[in-house]
């Protein structure tokens, strides 16, 4: 009797995980942010649906909006005869350039560390691809965290993620102006009993567009003329103003 | 309203920019230094990355210098012999400023040369002409004339070879000193990404002995070229010009130069180099209290790796 009721109970699952499993489908609300001259940074939204939603178990909803990696030099500086100098560094490398994450709840408490640490989910488990230091790099990582979060290029919030419906939901992503350009990476996870069961990846491009775009254009294009004009543009409103002001000296 | 800097890559109040500019530009027409030193931690402190910042001040150097070279040339108030003279020593002091700079960043310790090289310099020149001018403005307050320039004084540096006449400064010198000057300030500007008008400046008046009031035209044509030179390097280089940037810049301080040679123009001598004094030494003093000072946070960050 015992023998038959676990088979079958092995039967059911067997039969219904592929049905039952539960599934994410999210977008954007735009995937090209231009950066115009008048841009002062803006909002994007993440939205997604849980698919056949099981209510069982504890459900949570990550989104990650990861922009370039960069290197970041991060110097410490200490008191050497009364003086603050520079005495120790460190490179990280691979660090990204902008990170926002928004959870259902606070990220230590959805996955393990090492979950976390695996998809470089939260602020603490974001990590450097590699890292020249000669101490402990932590102090390094955590000074630079910081001084992100205070740029608003860093952000954690357990408090974003909207539930419009049981399934339904949508986060507010904020665009700073000081964002680098490129691609960046918006990753929704959808995490049950603290495994990730679903992930989707949007690229998101952040791209100068007219003026600022040829100005940036010209300047890396042709290094020498741009600087020439921009020295003749100087000597030419500075020889201006002098005119204009010539008569009332 | 908020603008989009391309090589920046950010927004800025493009009246804080305007502002900026303006007052930087005064103090450059009323004093003929160019105010780099002031402007380019004006800048970072506004979020500006410093590379950016420091590129970008030379074109604003350029513009406003001109503006107030004009000025001070229809005054005939530039001795354009004695400017080429140093220009010479100054082009080649920058070769070797920016041999030195590679030097130091390897060694991990230019911002510290930098700022203590800044804080004894401007302390050292800001003591002595504060010094001077006081004692200039008792003089001529006590009745007595103030003492005048005396052009028969003999010092070591009438001593040397190579002499020239310089007209416009009423001097019969050796070109060596007015060399060294400029090759002093080409090396220093370099280094430190300024103009080198604040030492040029009290450097003309002391050691060369010239009349305060073609100093400044003087000063103006040479920072001219030092600044025009910094600013196609930094561009070809590095860069980090961002024209956007310098155009805001550039207007307020073409305008605020103006403004800064007339107020100079009904000032005398001694006045002007008593509030230049006070002005280096306020500097002096905000960089000493950067290097002793507790920072806020120990760490410092810096995009890019070395």
């Amino acid at each position: 009797m015992r023998k038959l009721f676990a088979a079958l109970a092995a039967l059911a699952v067997v039969l219904c995980a592929p049905v039952r499993a539960e599934d994410l489908v999210s977008g954007i609300s735009q995937d090209v942010i231009e950066i115009t001259s008048n841009y002062t940074g803006s909002d994007i939204v993440v939205f997604g649906a849980i698919e056949r939603p099981v209510d069982s178990g504890t459900r949570d909803v990550v989104v990650v909006v990861r922009g370039p990696d960069t290197d970041v030099t991060v110097r410490k500086k200490a008191r050497v005869a009364g003086l603050w100098i520079n005495s120790d560094q460190a490179i990280l490398k691979g660090m990204p350039s902008y990170y926002f994450i928004a959870s259902t709840r606070p990220v230590a408490q959805i996955a393990s560390t090492y979950t976390l640490k695996n998809f470089g989910l939260g602020l603490a488990n974001l990590e450097p691809s590699s890292y020249h230091s000669h101490h402990d790099v932590e102090p390094f990582r955590a000074a630079l965290v910081r001084r992100m979060q205070r740029e608003a290029l860093y952000t954690e919030t357990s408090t974003s993620v909207e539930f419009l419906s049981e399934t339904l939901f949508r986060v507010r992503v904020p665009v700073p102006a000081s964002v680098a350009r490129g691609k960046y990476d918006v990753d929704v996870y959808l995490f049950r009993n603290g495994n990730a069961v679903s992930a989707q990846t949007t690229p998101l491009f952040v791209d100068q567009t007219g003026l600022e775009r040829r100005l940036f254009n010209f300047a890396h294009a042709e290094p020498f003329i741009y600087g020439v004009s921009t020295v003749l543009l100087a000597v030419l409103l500075g020889w201006i103003s002098s005119l204009l002001f010539r008569q009332n000296l | 309203m908020e603008i989009y800097l391309p090589i920046a890559e950010m927004s800025v109040q493009w009246l804080v920019i305007l502002g900026m500019g303006a007052a930087v530009g005064f103090l450059s027409g009323m004093f003929g230094v160019g105010g780099g030193f002031l402007l380019t931690p004006l800048l970072v402190f506004y979020g500006i990355p410093s590379s950016v910042a420091v590129a970008t001040t030379s074109s604003h150097l350029t513009a406003s210098s001109m503006s107030g070279a004009i000025t001070q040339w229809r005054k005939r108030a530039v001795d354009f012999k004695m400017a080429g003279v140093m220009l010479g020593g100054g082009l080649l002091g920058s070769i070797v400023g920016v041999w030195l700079f590679a030097i130091l960043r390897k060694a991990g310790q230019i911002d510290l040369v930098v700022s203590a090289g800044y804080m004894i310099l401007l302390s050292t020149v800001g003591g002595l002409m504060l010094n001077e001018s006081v004692h200039a403005l008792r003089a001529s307050q006590s009745g007595a004339s103030a003492a005048r320039r005396s052009t028969g004084h003999h010092s070591w540096i009438h001593g040397l070879p190579f002499k020239l006449r310089f007209r416009e400064s009423r001097l019969y010198v050796s070109v060596i000193p007015p060399v060294l000057l400029g090759f002093a300030v080409g090396v220093l500007s370099a280094i430190m990404g300024v103009g080198g008008g604040f030492i040029l400046v009290p450097a003309m008046i002391y050691i060369l002995r010239m009349p305060t009031n073609v100093v400044m035209g003087t000063s103006l044509v040479q920072i001219i070229a030092v600044t025009a030179l910094t600013t196609i390097l930094q561009a070809t280089r590095n860069y980090t010009v961002d024209a956007m940037l310098a155009i805001f810049l550039i207007v307020g301080g073409v305008i605020g130069a103006q403004y800064g040679v007339r107020v100079a123009a009904r000032l005398r001598g001694e006045q002007l180099r008593l509030l230049l004094a006070l002005l280096v030494l306020a500097v002096a003093g905000r960089l000493l209290f950067g290097l002793v000072a507790m920072p806020d946070d120990p760490f410092a960050v810096a995009l890019g790796s070395p």
